[in-house]
């Protein structure tokens, strides 16, 4: 269970390497069959320098994670029946490219307690992830907002 | 549609090309679990949704939320856009149909400020957008 004690706790994400079969992937999976996404050539043809990256690859980085796109709220024992997200944001320093191996550090930024409308205490937390490439530039900030139901 | 690669010509009330996503299925759940790396079963077992009283599995918000990204991105350009935030609003269930919704709310300096929804068929908005995007000036 998340507390204010766990307000400033880090977690450290590996390195991930953005894969282009993982980029064709992601994007097929969220229904765009653009072949810029899959296909070099079509992106060099569509004046790309190479694939570009789904606005939300940051997901990718979570494979080599402990807990994978879960491990931060396994990390603070929160239970996934209840969980929720309830807020993602992305504020991109430089577009990703495929080729970039990103390391993420999570610091939890906030948790608050709120009684729930239907019965229960809900947990609120704020978690920041700053992305760096391999030159330990910050390359992506990202924030999120996981809710714990109450029981 | 191609996805461009150049900033785009925006201004205010500009409106993104309407879209379409669905019926979702279970199978696209489970493909955005294996592509996204989200494996929490409450969205792919569901004995073990329906043990916790739900109806059933329902979709993981960056599955709604990632679609309606890229349909950001086929707009304004992947690699132009500055910032992004979502809020999950109500839930996904297979069957449902989303209409993806964007418009320009303002644009200066080179920078468009743009709105974004994600809708069920029933009239439940499920994502509720914002975004920022680098912008050609518009066509005057």
């Amino acid at each position: 269970m998340a507390t204010t004690d766990d307000i400033g706790r880090e977690l450290e994400r590996p390195s991930f390497r953005i894969d282009p079969s993982k980029v064709g992937e992601l994007a097929r999976s969220l229904f765009d069959e653009d072949p810029v996404y899959r296909d070099e050539e079509a992106a060099r043809a569509a004046g790309f320098a190479g694939l570009p990256v789904p606005l939300t690859a940051s997901t990718l980085t979570s494979f080599n994670a402990e807990g994978g796109a879960l491990g931060a709220a396994a990390a603070l024992g929160l239970d996934l029946g209840r969980l929720l997200h309830g807020e993602a944001s992305w504020e991109y320093v430089r577009p990703l490219r495929v080729g970039d191996a990103l390391t993420g550090t999570t610091t939890v930024l906030d948790v608050t307690k709120k009684e729930g409308s239907r019965g229960g205490t809900m947990t609120l937390v704020v978690l920041g992830t700053e992305f760096r490439d391999a030159g330990g530039d910050v390359v992506l900030r990202k924030t999120d907002t996981l809710i714990e139901r109450g029981a | 549609m191609s996805t461009p690669s150049a900033p785009v010509a925006l201004a205010a009330g500009d409106a993104m090309p309407a879209a379409s996503v669905g019926p979702i299925t279970r199978t696209d759940i489970v493909r955005y679990a294996g592509a996204g790396g989200d494996f929490n079963p409450i969205h792919h077992d569901e004995p073990f949704a329906v043990s916790l009283g739900l109806p059933g599995v329902f979709a993981m918000g960056m599955l709604q939320g990632g679609a309606l990204a890229q349909r950001l991105a086929a707009w304004v350009g992947p690699e132009h856009v500055r910032t992004f935030n979502l809020r999950f609003t109500g839930q996904v269930w297979p069957g449902d149909v989303l209409a993806i919704e964007g418009t320009v709310s303002g644009v200066a300096d080179g920078i468009a400020q743009l709105t974004l929804t994600a809708t069920r068929q029933t009239g439940d908005v499920v994502l509720k957008a914002t975004a920022s995007a680098t912008a050609a000036p518009a066509d005057s």
